[in-house]
């Protein structure tokens, strides 16, 4: 089936008529943000499956602005398929009536249906009818994708069986194990009806027809165990393995915050060892006085020559003082140390005369002058003319020299102050060294913040790579430890189960023996043959109908990776892996991503994006391959998380596959910054397309009034 | 081929057939009309089952029922 043409009028942003005229390839549509792309797939929407509701909401305002009150118009979404060479049109549509400014009544929507034979013949028929027979209802859900989130169809753990049923070969063969179970019940109930017949067994036969049904029915119950047990191993593994990406992240966390914590530690210690009070040095250490010696040399100096020049007054004061003693002596020894006649005997008077008369008139003899008498006469005299002026100045005899010895006081400083240079000396080098301690703790300090902020950035970088907050982080480790456990445990569960079962598959195997004996001995043989004929057509069919979903899971599982390894061309992908699964009641198919045989969980969205619309592509060209039919897919923004080059990829990808696709992106277009005029890049003209249209706003409009909101289709 | 000679070689093929019947697959029928004719009653049987449920004109379970275990009853 392919859609030739999409006519919109007057819906929302499309006023008046607008027509797609599509291609039966790769139709893209480009548009910005707000000019009309998701509209697009809304009316495509709402043809499909839309309601018969607030229809006056679907009303294009710039039409209902230009309408007269009173006045109508057609509000209308209209498709023209081709399906086996017949053309059909399908178009729904409402009236819209003005009553009065800015608001219109409606009518309820209609579905016309037009059919066109080869020879262009028309027919009027059942539009909703028409469409569900042209595009059936089961394939339009899985043909339609509005953004990335609408891609995962496979949440739930059913839709993506009833996708595979829907076009693989299996779905035709599901009414095949239905009867042949049918057929079976059916055939060992008249088995049954035959043997019980035979009454000897009887009570046998009941016992283990009970018994048969007990066995049953714990076999459905740790079936049920398994299952889940099972389901709570993936789980687990599954945490695991997020954990683990974790939990390399938070063993390097704890490793850093151990290395941070330590180098704070140093840090502060040898912070608190810097000694920078300079100020008590300078005075309790005598720091200041690191200048002294010169200064002391001098005071030395100068108090030695002191005490020198003192020492020399008190040695000549001394000397005087001895002569005076010497002469008295002398004096003494002349007198043949007779007692002298005091001074002033004779008188002076006396003296002058004897001495002018050159006689000594005491002893009666001669005493020319210059002769000893004459001298000793003279001496005589002098010293009685001396003593008369000497006597008032002349010191006391007991005083000594210096009344006071602060020469002594200034001696002893000097020699402590010289004790002491020893010390002092040493001040400068202390200085030096204290200096040069706190130096190196500064230069260890900036040493140590330089490997802190090394530290940190690491640890930034980590908790930045983390998808998990740092606390958290601190957890994975707790979880981790515990999950590990909890696998163990489950895994030993698992293996208990599994051994249950066998034990009881075992026994009801046996018991059904038990019971086909009697059967055999008692029932009807042609009965016994047809229900044993029935047993192996029933597990026939059973065992075809999983061949053939299993062929189709593989083929899908290959198309799939097919498809992503040529989205992701030269990127990782891992690989997509389909998993059937047989619970007690039904069969679930689970899709994951696997790497190197593990799940790979938390894949980006860009992958996920791509994997999601690989299943969705593969299953759309087996559903080809099958049906001999190919269906139109419909993808509004598909690609938000791709960049624009792995979008060029993507397109020209999709351009290779069969079916027909329209694609609504929003890449490839650019806005003049300073114009903000739209144009289309170049690059797009590398993408390869069948057709492409670029829906814009009509310019100028007024974003805060619809009335001037017009999108128009220009087909590029 | 038709879809219901398709899904006969689908069920003719399954090897249960061959251990457990000792049925050749050069001894296959390859068409509904064919298997219907077979002499097998296993084959006949699959045969009416595919006829009843995928052939020009579809039967009731009881039907189907009547005619599978008829004919089985009858040929065993």
């Amino acid at each position: 089936m392919i859609i030739r043409k999409i006519q919109i009028d007057n819906y929302l942003c499309y006023y008046d008529t607008n027509t797609f005229e599509l291609s039966e390839g790769l139709n893209i549509i480009l548009g910005e943000n707000g000019e009309g792309k998701t509209k697009f797939f809304e009316a495509v929407d709402w043809l499909f499956d839309g309601e018969n509701r607030e229809l006056d909401m679907l009303v294009s305002a710039k039409k209902l602005d230009e309408t007269e009150i009173g006045d109508g118009f057609r509000v209308r979404v209209s498709m023209t398929v081709e399906q086996y060479g017949e053309k059909s049109i399908i178009t729904k549509s409402f009236l819209a009536k003005k009553e009065k400014a800015n608001e219109c009544s409606t009518s309820s929507f209609m579905i016309e249906g037009i059919s066109e034979n080869s020879s262009g013949e028309r027919t009027q028929v059942d539009g909703q009818a028409l469409l569900d027979r042209i595009f059936p209802f089961q394939i339009r859900k899985y043909s339609m994708f509005k953004g990335e989130a609408d891609l995962n169809i496979f949440e739930s753990d059913s839709a993506l069986v009833n996708l595979i049923n829907l076009f693989s070969e299996a779905k035709h063969y599901d009414k095949y194990s239905e009867k042949g179970a049918f057929l079976r019940e059916k055939a060992e109930k008249a088995v049954e009806d035959s043997s019980k017949l035979d009454k000897k067994n009887e009570a046998l036969y009941k016992k283990l027809e009970g018994e048969i049904l007990f066995f049953d029915r714990e076999m459905a119950k740790y079936l049920v165990h398994l299952n889940s047990t099972e389901e709570e191993i993936r789980k687990i593994e599954g945490n695991l393995q997020l954990a683990e990406s974790h939990v390399s992240n938070a063993d390097a966390l704890e490793t850093l915050n151990k290395r941070i914590k330590e180098i704070e530690e140093r840090i502060s210690y040898l912070t608190g060892r810097i000694d920078e009070n300079y100020t008590t040095s300078l005075f309790d250490e005598n720091w200041i006085l690191v200048n002294f010696e010169s200064f002391h040399k001098e005071f030395a100096n100068k108090v030695s020559a002191h005490s020198k020049t003192r020492r020399e007054l008190q040695s000549d004061f001394d000397k005087q003082k001895g002569v005076k003693e010497g002469e008295k002596k002398a004096k003494a020894e002349l007198l043949n140390n007779a007692v002298p006649l005091p001074i002033g005997v004779p008188s002076k008077s006396h003296m002058e005369e004897m001495l002018n008369d050159e006689i000594c008139k005491v002893c009666n003899r001669e005493a020319e002058k210059g002769s000893e008498p004459y001298e000793f006469m003279m001496k005589r005299l002098k010293t009685y003319l001396e003593s008369q002026v000497i006597e008032d100045n002349e010191p006391d005899k007991d005083e000594p020299l210096f009344k006071f010895d602060y020469t002594n006081r200034l001696d002893n400083l000097s020699i402590s102050h010289e004790d002491n240079l020893k010390n002092l000396r040493l001040v400068r080098t202390k200085i030096k060294e204290l200096f040069e301690f706190n130096d190196d703790l500064k230069k260890d300090i900036e040493e140590l913040n330089e490997q802190l902020d090394l530290e940190k950035t690491e640890r930034d970088r980590i908790l930045g790579n983390s998808s998990i907050a740092e606390e958290k982080l601190s957890d994975v480790l707790k979880n981790y430890n515990a999950w590990q456990k909890d696998l163990k445990n489950r895994n030993q569960e698992q293996v208990d189960y599994t051994t249950k079962l066998k034990n009881i598959e075992s026994d009801l195997k046996a018991k059904k023996e038990e019971k086909d004996k009697i059967d055999t001995n008692s029932a009807n043989s042609f009965l016994i043959k047809t229900r044993n004929i029935l047993r192996v057509i029933e597990t026939i069919f059973i065992d075809t109908k999983e061949k053939k979903f299993d062929e189709f899971i593989e083929k899908l599982q290959t198309k799939s990776n097919n498809f992503f390894k040529t989205i992701n061309i030269d990127a990782f992908t891992g690989t997509i892996v389909f998993t059937r699964r047989n619970k007690v009641n039904r069969t679930i198919v689970e899709v994951e991503l696997q790497e190197d045989g593990r799940t790979f969980y938390k894949p980006n969205q860009s992958l996920l994006t791509s994997m999601h619309i690989s299943i969705l592509f593969a299953i759309s060209e087996l559903a080809s391959e099958i049906q001999e039919e190919n269906f139109p897919m419909i993808f509004d923004a598909p690609t938000s998380s791709f960049g624009e080059n792995k979008t060029s990829q993507f397109l020209n990808l999709i351009f290779e596959t069969e079916n027909q696709k329209i694609l609504l992106i929003k890449d490839f277009l650019h806005t003049d910054k300073l114009t903000k005029t739209l144009s289309i890049k170049k690059e797009f003209e590398s993408v390869r397309r069948n057709k492409a249209f670029w829906v814009k706003l009509e310019r100028p409009f007024d974003a805060n009034n619809l009335k001037t909101i017009n999108s128009q289709v220009i087909t590029l | 081929m038709a879809r219901k000679d398709d899904i006969l070689k689908s069920f003719l093929t399954n090897e249960l057939l061959e251990t457990k019947y000792e049925l050749k697959k050069e001894e296959l029928p390859s068409t509904i009309r064919e298997a219907l004719n077979s002499d097998r009653p296993i084959i006949k049987a699959i045969a009416l089952i595919v006829e009843g449920l995928d052939g020009t004109s579809p039967v009731t379970d009881p039907v189907l029922r009547n005619q599978v275990t008829q004919f089985l009853n009858e040929a065993l």
